[in-house]
């Protein structure tokens, strides 16, 4: 085992492609940190990028959304060319991140939270509705409906951003590293979540992990990401199938 | 030391004290605000705050309107002149600036301030003006004296503390604005327009401002350079209580200030009040600098991760 | 022309605040708006002694500038610590507090000031007349010039700048940044009350409003406009704030009352215009009018040049990159290696809490002569806290750090560099508005002309230390193959080449130990066999690394020795290989189970 592999990705122009990447060049201003990435993400599909510590996974979803500029390469977001559009337009089209650290407003209770996450809807009823549809998921962000975030623990912090997310009504979400700093018994809780929608829902997914492990439970399909390269795409079983991951890292 | 000073001066100097830190505290409110928010050393505060008064002025001598509106409209223009600054000015050049923003931004509302100041000095000459509005009347309650302008003054600033920390509270525009000074990069990252947010809070602002400069106008008289000690104590008072704190916390902040400099009077002459305000002041700065861990953690913005 | 003639003094006395405050604000970017006030206490002694006790305007002075220097010392004692916002808040809190005292003292004149001053006496020669005046302001200008000039344009000035760019990176690199603000502060307002009390003497007068914050803000006007670290700009700057008025109004013909008005609209605009078009001022830093007379333009950086740059590989090893973790019988040798050599840096039992979070245990690390260590693990496992605790940017809260059997803990980060303990940053830190050259300059140790003593009274053998700094820092960049980037700033750079240079400058301090804090992310693949290959030659100079890294390839290309470290703590050791094949620790990086 040792020498990257790429699989073409099926020859398919079927409809359900959600997000694809061309190329991607990316980085701060002329300091280049992503270099020619391609990825694609399907309708109710998984998939991981996986890598170390700044292997680039985190530039590459930062500019996908928007908030860094694109050095070269396309972004195409739900059929439509999303390379040079703003953050802002982004996520009213459909894009949700939610980023390792800081992902919270620490300060504002977690109603207003997850208010915030639908601040560009007009329709109060249509938010109504995925409010009711977050609180389901999430039954302790009712009970915990009027504390300071930051104030909560890691897991229900991560409860409260996924729910903050959702409430946009999102297709495409990107994950950075969601599984940082929890305890097993909760990341298989909130990767379930995450899978359930991605099932139900047809959520597209974006998981940016270092924890294979974890990872591999709900992906369909893993990149792996090294020093702002793609070096690998290949299925989750085969995946799984590998005796060791260090090769990769 | 001993008080020297009998019970009747003592209260004369409680209500002067509270009055006049209403006014101190609405101008550290508006300037919290907007430093809190948006980050922007807005010196030029001082500049719409002698703006406000000045067209309140114009429109009830000049345009023949009576006191209320004037004043309304004299706010609301200054408002507007505030969140043009940040959108015209500050904006553009804190984008070009990157890093060194701060400094910059510094810089150019220093100007605009110093040309402001002197645009008011040019239309409408460098002599002092009485503001003549509505009758001036004088309570006694209590052995103390104060005016009916103190009362608006004081009503007007508590109620304008309110509203704000309401709409901070409970509001969708509280919570983008809480969104934004809290993580401004989260807020980025959810779609949240930090752009407009800025300019709305320079406009709300600037009504702290020119809410305080009328009241001013109409206890003392207008004049070019009336906004150079408010925006000293606009930004004491929001340092003093933290730029990311309630707006009650600051009011209440510019409240205790002004009680400060009101009982420092009777140990020290009335020159001197204004240095112990800015003693206490260094030494609370030299306090932060010391346990400064402790202290960046709560004011600094974090550093956006790559 | 008299009158004109004053308007040249007042230029002259003028430039000379400005200048004081550029040196304080423009090398050392640390911003006052407290000048003026330092300017008052230079103003007020000289005049107060001589109306009270006949003193010559001369001893006045210098008993002002010793006072605004042990005033000035004092205020950067909490400014140290302080950021720009509250920078600006404690000078002006200082100012106000200066001017209130002065105020408020009887004998100072109170509201009205000292009034009235003898006329300046210069050894005999009465300056009355404003050409009385030209040649001593003149004078005294060059003189403040030419202190800044020598401060700002030598290695210590590297080091102010540095300071400026990154206190951080430059405490690192072994300077002791509180001793240079402390003391760049205190020359800076004593030049100020010097350039104060020349400015009382030619007003004959000492007043709250003449040094009011009108004219603070003035004085900063000036060094904005005429370029921050840039001298000659600040006297054009002095020129053209001082000469707009009297222009307007000769010139221009605008009457006297609304010229003043014009003036101060005019230059406000135009302050917010400068930020917004040319916010380094009218001549940025290192523009020198008298290169460019003689026709020596600033060499243009062509971009594409640092863009098309493909570093050259030094070649030391030409090895597959993916060899790198199979390599065994490599890695048993180096191990071997690592075995025999000695140690030079040890740390026992080494713990920091923060709060109720431990993020280091009981640290045991060898790190040996002529070896590469490694320190890897999962995120967020506290591997640059361990680089922070061995440097002394957090100090331990048990245990002990030896450098060839001295203990480290209790020193600072600049002692610790000084000793022989150097680190590089994961997000590089370079000065970014220096060149590379003074980049790696700055890191050169026992430089004579950091000391300001030395660059008072010892200029040959300043220049002689320069010469050698300078050769050393090329050959420096010279290894890292950055040579034709001596003259680029830093900032301009390529991330790959970033790295080069950030190397270079760890280098360049001769430190026996050097931890490099993944001196390989983040960087494009062709640029990271270039920076193995270096790092190995470091290896075969007989250094000390450590290095923390991600990228378990360069790991397994670079160490002879692995720490693990999971939450704090290092739960195994030995290699690459020994490591990556346990089970257990699989499971810790991956999550799998």
């Amino acid at each position: 085992m040792g020498r990257p592999e790429t699989i073409d990705a099926p020859a398919d122009v079927s409809p359900q492609v959600v997000l694809r990447v061309d190329q991607l060049q990316a980085g701060y201003g002329r300091k280049q940190v992503v270099f020619d990435v391609d990825l694609t993400v399907r309708e109710g599909e998984i998939v991981g990028v996986l890598g170390h510590n700044g292997s680039g996974k985190t530039t590459t979803i930062r500019t996908i959304l928007g908030l860094n500029p694109v050095i070269g390469g396309r972004i195409e977001f739900k059929g439509r060319d999303a390379t040079r559009s703003s953050s802002r337009n982004n996520v009213k089209a459909g894009m949700a991140m939610i980023p390792s650290e800081r992902f919270v407003f620490a300060d504002l209770s977690v109603d207003d939270n997850l208010l915030l996450g639908a601040a560009n809807d007009p329709d109060p009823e249509r938010r109504a509705r995925r409010l009711q549809l977050v609180r389901d998921l999430f039954p302790i962000l009712v009970e915990r409906a009027g504390q300071s975030a930051g104030t909560m623990s890691g897991g229900q912090q991560r409860m409260v951003s996924l729910g903050t997310a959702l409430m946009a009504s999102p297709t495409l979400l990107m994950l950075d590293e969601p599984s940082l700093g929890l305890a097993p018994a909760v990341v298989h809780q909130i990767f379930d979540t995450v899978r359930r929608l991605a099932d139900e829902e047809g959520l597209a997914v974006l998981l940016l992990e270092q924890n294979v492990g974890q990872a591999l439970r709900i992906v369909d399909r893993v990149y792996v990401m090294r020093s702002g390269r793609v070096i690998l795409e290949e299925s989750a079983d085969e995946m799984r199938n590998r005796d060791s991951y260090w090769e990769l890292f | 030391m001993i008080l020297a000073v009998d019970a009747e001066t003592l209260r004369q100097l409680t209500v002067d004290g509270f009055f006049r830190g209403c006014s101190y505290g609405l101008l550290g409110v508006g300037f919290a605000l907007i430093l809190g928010v948006t980050g922007r050393f807005h010196f030029a505060y001082g500049f719409t705050y002698t703006f406000a008064a000045y067209m309140a002025f114009t429109f009830t001598f000049r345009v023949d309107l009576p006191f209320w509106p004037s004043a309304v409209l004299g706010v609301l223009v200054a408002a507007v002149v505030g969140a043009a600054i940040e959108r015209l000015v500050y904006r553009p050049l804190a984008a070009n600036a990157g890093p060194t923003a701060l400094l910059a931004v510094f810089v150019a509302a220093l100007g605009l301030g110093i040309a402001g100041d002197n645009l008011v000095r040019l239309f409408w000459g460098s002599e002092t003006q009485a503001y003549f509005g509505p009758t001036k009347k004088a309570y006694h309650v209590w052995d103390t004296v104060f005016l009916n302008f103190d009362v608006w003054q004081a009503a007007s600033g508590i109620v304008i503390t309110i509203l704000l920390a309401l709409t901070l509270r409970y509001s969708a525009l509280g919570r983008r604005i809480k969104a934004t000074r809290v993580n401004p990069d989260l807020a980025r990252t959810i779609g949240i327009d930090a752009d407009s947010t800025y300019v709305i809070c320079f406009f709300l602002g600037t009504i702290c401002a020119g809410v305080a400069a009328i009241w001013y106008a109409l206890k003392f008289t207008v004049d070019p350079a009336m906004g150079s000690s408010p925006i000293i104590y606009a930004f004491v008072v929001a340092f003093l209580a933290g730029t990311a704190r309630s707006p009650i916390r600051v009011f209440i902040t510019g409240v205790l200030v002004a009680l400060i400099e009101q009982y420092s009077s009777i140990w020290l002459s009335v020159r001197w009040t204004q240095t112990a305000v800015f003693v206490v002041l260094v030494g609370y700065l030299t306090v932060l600098a010391v346990r400064s861990s402790a202290f960046a953690a709560r004011f600094r913005r974090p550093i956006m991760r790559a | 022309m008299e009158l004109w003639l004053n308007y040249l003094d007042q230029v002259l006395i003028y430039a000379t605040l400005a200048l004081s405050l550029n040196l304080l604000l423009g090398y050392a970017g640390q911003v006052s708006v407290a000048h003026a006030s330092f300017g008052a206490i230079g103003g007020y002694a000289m005049g107060y002694l001589s109306l009270t006790h006949n003193w010559n305007f001369l001893f006045g002075t210098v008993i002002g500038m010793a006072l605004a220097f042990v005033i000035g010392s004092i205020v950067a004692l909490p400014a140290l610590k302080l950021t720009v916002e509250y920078l600006i808040l404690l000078t002006l809190a200082v100012s106000s507090v200066i001017l209130g005292l002065l105020i408020a003292t009887p004998s100072m004149g109170g509201t009205f000031g000292l009034i009235g001053l003898p006329t300046a006496n210069l050894f005999g020669w009465h300056l009355r007349e404003p050409h009385d005046w030209v040649l001593p302001s003149l004078v005294a200008m060059l003189i403040v010039y030419a202190i800044c000039h020598r401060i700002g344009e030598s290695p210590t000035g590297r080091v102010l700048k540095g300071i400026r760019e990154d206190p951080i990176s430059t405490q690192a690199l072994g300077k002791n940044v509180f001793g240079y603000k402390v003391a760049v502060f205190g020359i800076s307002s004593a030049l100020a009350a010097f350039a104060g009390a020349l400015l009382a003497a030619w007003l004959q007068l000492a007043t709250p409003s003449v040094y009011g914050f009108a004219f603070a803000l003035t004085i900063f006007a000036i060094v904005i406009f005429g370029g921050m670290g840039n001298l000659t700009g600040t006297v054009l700057g002095a020129a053209v704030v001082v000469l707009l008025e009297p222009v307007l109004r000769r010139v221009v013909k605008i009457e006297a009352a609304r010229a003043s008005i014009v003036q101060l609209i005019v230059y406000g605009l135009a302050l917010a215009v400068l930020m917004r078009v040319r916010p380094q001022g009218a001549l940025p830093e290192g523009f020198s009018i008298w290169r460019w007379l003689r026709g020596e333009r600033a060499r243009r950086h062509r971009i594409e040049m640092v863009e098309g740059w493909v570093p050259k590989s030094i070649g030391v090893h030409e090895r597959a990159q993916a060899e790198g973790v199979d390599d065994v019988s490599d890695e048993i040798d180096r191990h071997r290696k690592w075995l025999d050599a000695p140690v030079v840096l040890e740390t026992s039992g080494v713990g920091k809490r923060f709060g109720g979070i431990v993020a280091a245990n009981d640290l045991h690390i060898e790190l040996r002569r002529g070896t590469i260590a490694a320190l890897v693990g999962p995120n967020g496992a506290g591997k640059t806290t361990v680089f922070n605790l061995l440097t002394g940017a957090i100090a331990p809260d048990a245990g002990s750090v030896k450098l060839n059997g001295e203990e480290l803990v209790g020193l600072n980060p600049a002692q610790v560099a000084r000793k022989g303990l150097v680190r590089s940053f994961q997000d590089v830190r370079l000065f970014n508005r220096l060149s590379c050259l003074q980049n790696v300059m700055m890191a050169v140790q026992h430089q004579a002309g950091e000391n300001f003593a030395t660059l008072a009274f010892a200029h040959r053998r300043v220049v002689a230390v320069e010469e050698k700094t300078r050769t050393a820092a090329m050959d420096w960049l010279g290894f890292v193959g950055m040579t034709d980037f001596a003259d680029v700033p830093a900032g301009a750079l390529s991330y790959g080449q970033t790295k080069l240079v950030s190397l270079a400058r760890v280098l360049a301090t001769e430190a026996e130990v050097l931890l490099l804090d993944e001196p390989a992310s983040g960087i494009d693949t062709r640029w990271v066999d270039t920076i193995l290959d270096l790092i190995e030659t470091v290896r075969e100079q007989g250094r000390t690394v450590c290095v923390v890294e991600h990228n378990l390839h360069v790991v397994g290309r670079l160490a002879d020795h692995t720490y693990f470290m999971e939450l704090g703590e290092i739960t195994a050791a030995g290699t690459i290989a020994e490591l990556t094949n346990t089970p257990r620790l699989a499971e810790a990086y991956f999550g799998t189970s």
